[in-house]
């Protein structure tokens, strides 16, 4: 489904030097899959999932998606973003039907999908309400909402529940669950939480800083649909804390190199 | 309902700047100093007079040519500064003089350029308006978070969605208080072009009575102009609610 080759980004850092946010980065994301990404921040998972939804360009190497190549940004990918990203001006309906009303669907057959898609993610009810009126776990609910509401074959997620509480975030993580089990989509799902990563994806890329490069991908062997109860299993265990280890290492790499 | 609950406050003090007023002129005394209740009937008399209604209306001509001006260029100026950081490097300078030269030394400049006509006048309250418009409204563009551009951009919007339907919205508290503050300095260009350049209308008719040590009058003129001034403000604020949907104060 997404296929990304020999991508490399530099930007120019505070100093004026190049820092090198992406280093030929080679992955494939099969359809349908849920790809977790892991890695100590500023190695690039940013980046990495800006250049495959079309939003920054890429010095070399190149991304295609379903068979095309990514030039910028396309109806096939919607984002979810970790500070939300809502309009604040904007109510919930708005908000949700933002993405449709961008790609010109008509005013009533927008706000129907709109509607249909507050439902869904637990928000009906909410629909006049301004984001500033939403806890944080709300706020990305209308997120998650606003991006399926375009339909997307790929849905790219820049740690959406990072910025939520614990409690919320665990029913988040399992709304999310549900919604992939029933639509099936290709998720590309950045975290910085090892459980989290374990919990939802099919495979979990560890990527390295300084440059941005694909350490190891680590493949999640855990039944689907998968539940709450797995965190007991002892094979979650076993790869959180092979996880754990890995991200130790890196962090200890670095600091040697300094 | 904060405006509703600030009215008895407000009240209060004009009460006391009143009474203050009467007790200080009534005491000092003098042919300058008018009472608070002389300058009232002084004002409630100028405003049956055709006098001050002819310096009213040629005075708010300069006013609104000037205003309409200062919105008219500064808006889309601000919000092109704010969205282009690079045009601002040519410009910052420019807006750091206009914000700090004394106004009035503008003046002669401006009649040694234009004359002492009506456009002298129109420019002076553009040039005194346009700098509040032009800053807030750049405030405006630049306070929109950025992630909420790259979130248009990622579902597809080209450059004049993410103007109108991120960027503008984004920015209409801000340009609106804009739009207020420059009214004030708008009134200010107004009556100083008046008194300083061209001594017509409001002006005029206060450095007549000046003349003709006549303080009531003009301490009432004053008096008009101020409400006049807070009238505008009123109405920018209220529009401001209105299009904004938020409470300003
Ligand atoms: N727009 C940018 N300008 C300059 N440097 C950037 C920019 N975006 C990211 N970087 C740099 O690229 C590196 C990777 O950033 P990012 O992709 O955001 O990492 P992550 O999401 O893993 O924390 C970091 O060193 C960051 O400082
Ligand atoms: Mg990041």
């Amino acid at each position: 489904m997404i296929e990304i080759r020999g991508l490399s980004k530099s930007f120019v850092g505070q100093d004026g030097g190049r820092v090198q946010a992406l280093s030929d980065v080679d992955l494939d994301v099969a359809e349908n899959e849920f790809l977790t990404v892991l890695g100590p921040s500023g190695c690039g998972k940013t980046t990495l999932l800006k250049a495959v939804a079309g939003l920054v360009p890429v010095d070399s190497g190149e991304i295609v998606v379903d068979g095309t190549k990514v030039r910028g940004p396309g109806p096939d990918r919607a984002m979810v973003f970790q500070n939300f990203a809502l309009l604040p001006w904007a109510t919930v309906l708005d908000n949700v039907a933002f993405g449709l009303e961008l790609r010109g669907v008509g005013r009533a057959e927008r706000q129907e999908r709109a509607r249909a898609l507050i439902a869904m993610v637990g928000l009906a009810g909410f629909e006049t309400k301004r984001p500033a009126e939403l806890s944080g776990g709300m706020q990305q609910r209308v997120g998650i909402a606003r991006a399926l509401a375009v339909q997307p074959r790929v849905l790219l997620m820049d740690e959406p529940f990072g910025a939520v509480d614990e409690q919320t975030r665990r029913l988040l993580q399992e709304e999310l669950l549900s919604i992939w089990e029933e639509s099936r989509l290709t998720v590309v799902f950045i975290t910085h939480s090892m459980e989290e990563a374990v919990l939802l994806g099919d495979r979990v890329v560890l990527m390295s800083a300084r440059p941005g490069q694909i350490a190891e991908i680590v493949p999640v062997p855990l039944e689907r649909p998968r539940a709450r109860s797995l965190e007991r299993s002892g094979k979650y265990a076993e790869i959180t804390a092979y996880l754990w280890d890995r991200l130790r290492d890196m962090h200890e790499e670095h600091r040697a190199a300094r | 309902m904060t405006r509703r609950g600030h009215l008895p406050y407000q009240l209060l003090t004009f009460v006391i700047f009143a009474v203050s007023w009467e007790v200080y002129a009534r005491v000092r005394g003098g042919l300058l100093i008018p009472t608070f209740t002389e300058t009232v009937g002084a004002s409630v008399k100028l405003l049956g007079s055709a006098e001050l209604w002819q310096a009213l209306y040629a005075s708010n001509q300069a006013l609104v040519l000037g205003f309409a001006l200062a919105v008219g260029v500064g808006v889309p100026l601000g919000i092109v500064l704010g969205r282009f950081r690079t045009l601002e490097r040519f410009a910052d300078v420019y807006l750091n003089i206009l914000l700090v030269t004394p106004m009035a030394a503008i003046i002669p400049l401006l009649g040694m350029s234009v004359g002492y006509g009506l456009a002298a006048r129109v420019i002076l309250v553009a040039i005194f308006a346009i700098v509040m418009v032009v800053v807030n409204s750049r405030a405006g563009v630049r306070q929109v978070d950025p992630s909420l551009i790259e979130m248009a951009r990622s579902f597809g919007a080209n450059e004049r969605r993410i103007w109108t339907r991120v960027l503008l919205p984004g920015a209409l508290p801000a340009i609106m208080t804009g739009i207020r503050l420059g009214i004030g300095r708008a009134v200010t260009g107004m009556v100083l072009v008046e008194l300083l350049m061209v001594s017509t209308a409001l002006g005029g008719l206060m450095l007549e009575y000046r003349g003709l040590l006549k303080a009531p009058q003009l301490y009432a003129t004053i008096v008009i102009i101020l409400a006049e001034a807070l009238l505008l403000i009123s109405v920018a604020r209220w529009g401001e609610r209105k299009l904004t949907g938020r409470s300003v104060r």
